[in-house]
């Protein structure tokens, strides 16, 4: 029996399927034409709907029309490949910072919001990383420090994880950092602005397992600041860590978890 | 979980998912989900569903396998289903008869196929392929349409050959029948009279919105109207065996006492049908 699906049949599914993200119909046979645009209604109503949800900044700082038009050519241009509809907004997201000059020339800030609201949802919804052996009893400045592993840092140009999104400007733009973390108990999604230099001795801690101690020295050596000065400094960021369950203990033999 | 319902589950829902962990009002006998929301996810809601999971059945219910698109089955999806599917000893595993993929892209929402034999042809292969795959019957979901496609053939007919080709089993949507017997003018009692009733595997109810005069669409986002429940009670007369029933509901939340009111007028009519004695989860 021969089960290939006819290039006639083939091409009126694609053609209904090119409807509904265009609005262009072409040559759909049998269609009652007064009904079909409600396909195309439903389809990007799901869409706006999931967009909406997952860009909630994004969407109160566009022009209504702005999101509106952003959505639909999203839609009519990108080919949505996520199977997991709580996954299409990366592709959103990559498709506006790839596509969207001019509103990116509008808002400075868009890509940085986008990646912002984007990795919030990644880290909420990201799969159980289970975290290296630790102990909560352990030396801050001798022992390994064992890190959630649940966790990004983005980069930003824009400070729209501390600032309002409409009250950005040029004047803002430098370099930010910013840890978004999911507490182990209370799945939250945390955010840590970090300085440069924070950012660097998380990744530090992550790359190398070393204690803090030898992490000062080299971070004498990076930033030429005096290791005292250092640990001094950091005393009171790495305790909140801990608090906070970002740093959820140490790595060393004694009754590990 | 004895509470005189044996037949009626719900769809497991973020919008009331505690609810089903301290079940003060919901008291369903499975709960259903669709494998994209909740297949390699962590956090917050794999630790509810994981608690869910413990304590009701679990059937699935796909939204994106796309069983009816010109475009190549996606085999790594499969895999994290079939995985999923071992994982949470899932026993019913559904998908719609339709497409919501083409020209390489998702579409998020369910097009008709067009009720053609070549149609056929290629929707039962598939469905045997992911059979195969899968190591286990699955069944086929009737849909809600608003137009026909380039059709050569009738729904019931095209229902009936690729249930036959495919050796699948058939969800049973009896709100889709309603809804498609409304928009298409036939008779919903004898459209069902010629399903393959002997395959129902599992059925699914719901509530739909009326748009224009002569226009209903399949929301779930309303109460099941009496039409719905009466045409529910001549199809479970006319099953050879009793199935699971799920009440469907994705937007507008009432009150859960609504639902289980729901539930409750569904195994009522499924009581008086069957006459049971089995439970069927």
């Amino acid at each position: 029996m021969n089960t290939q699906l006819h290039e006639y049949t083939r091409n009126q599914q694609s053609s209904l399927a090119n409807y509904v993200r265009t609005g262009t119909l072409n040559n759909v046979e049998g269609l009652t034409e007064n009904r079909v645009h409600y396909y195309r209604k439903l389809v990007h109503n799901v869409l706006n709907d999931s967009l909406q949800s997952a860009f909630p900044i994004t969407y109160d700082l566009l022009e209504e029309d702005e999101w509106y038009d952003l959505v639909e050519k999203f839609f009519r241009y990108h080919d949505c490949q996520s199977n997991e509809i709580w996954k299409m907004p990366y592709e959103f997201y990559q498709f506006t910072i790839s596509n969207e000059n001019n509103l990116i020339m509008k808002y400075p800030h868009l890509n940085d919001l986008l990646l912002l609201e984007w990795t919030e949802i990644e880290v909420y919804m990201m799969e159980n990383k289970p975290p290296h052996k630790f102990n909560i009893e352990g030396d801050l400045l001798n022992d390994v420090l064992v890190l959630n592993p649940e966790f990004n840092i983005i980069k930003l140009k824009y400070p729209v994880h501390i600032k309002g999104s409409r009250e950005i400007n040029k004047d803002d733009l430098g370099n930010y950092f910013v840890l978004i973390y999911r507490e182990p108990k209370t799945f939250r999604v945390q955010f840590v602005n970090l300085s440069v230099y924070f950012a660097w001795l998380i990744a530090r801690l992550l790359e190398e397992s070393k204690p803090l101690i030898d992490i000062y020295e080299a971070a004498e050596e990076t930033f030429r600041v005096d290791k005292s000065i250092l640990e001094k400094n950091s005393y009171q960021f790495i305790t909140d860590m801990i608090n906070n369950k970002f740093i959820l203990g140490f790595k060393n033999d004694n009754n590990s978890k | 979980m004895d509470n005189g319902n044996k037949h009626i589950g719900i769809g497991f829902r973020k919008d009331f998912a505690e609810e089903f962990l301290e079940k003060k009002i919901l008291k369903p006998v499975f709960v259903e989900v669709a494998p994209e929301n909740w297949m390699g996810i962590g956090g917050y809601w794999k630790n509810i569903f994981d608690k869910v999971a413990e304590q009701y059945p679990v059937y699935m219910h796909g939204l994106s396998l796309s069983i009816g698109s010109p475009d190549p089955i996606d085999w790594n999806f499969l895999r994290k289903v079939k995985n999923f599917l071992k994982t949470y000893d899932i026993k019913i595993y559904s998908e719609h008869l339709s497409y919501a993929k083409c020209d390489n892209a998702h579409l998020y929402d369910l097009l008709p196929v067009p009720f053609r034999w070549d149609a056929v042809h290629h929707v039962s292969k598939r469905i045997r392929e992911v059979q195969d795959f899968l190591e286990r019957k699955i069944a086929i979901e009737n849909v809600s349409y608003y137009t026909p496609v380039a059709a050569e053939m009738t729904e019931a007919e095209f229902i009936n050959a690729v249930v036959a080709e495919a050796d699948c089993n058939l969800l049973l949507d009896v709100n889709n029948i309603y809804v498609n017997a409304f928009n298409h003018k036939y008779n919903a009692e004898k459209f069902l009279d010629q399903l393959p009733l002997d395959r129902v595997e599992y059925i699914h109810m719901a509530g739909h919105e009326q748009v224009e005069p002569d226009l209903i669409i399949d929301t779930h986002g309303e109460p099941i109207i009496i039409p719905v429940y009466e045409l529910f009670e001549y199809t479970v007369n006319k099953l050879p065996k009793n199935v699971p029933v799920l009440l469907e509901r994705d937007f507008n939340i009432p009150e859960l006492a609504e639902l289980q009111h729901e539930m409750s007028l569904m195994e009522n009519i499924c009581r008086r049908a069957w006459n049971h004695e089995y439970a069927v989860a």
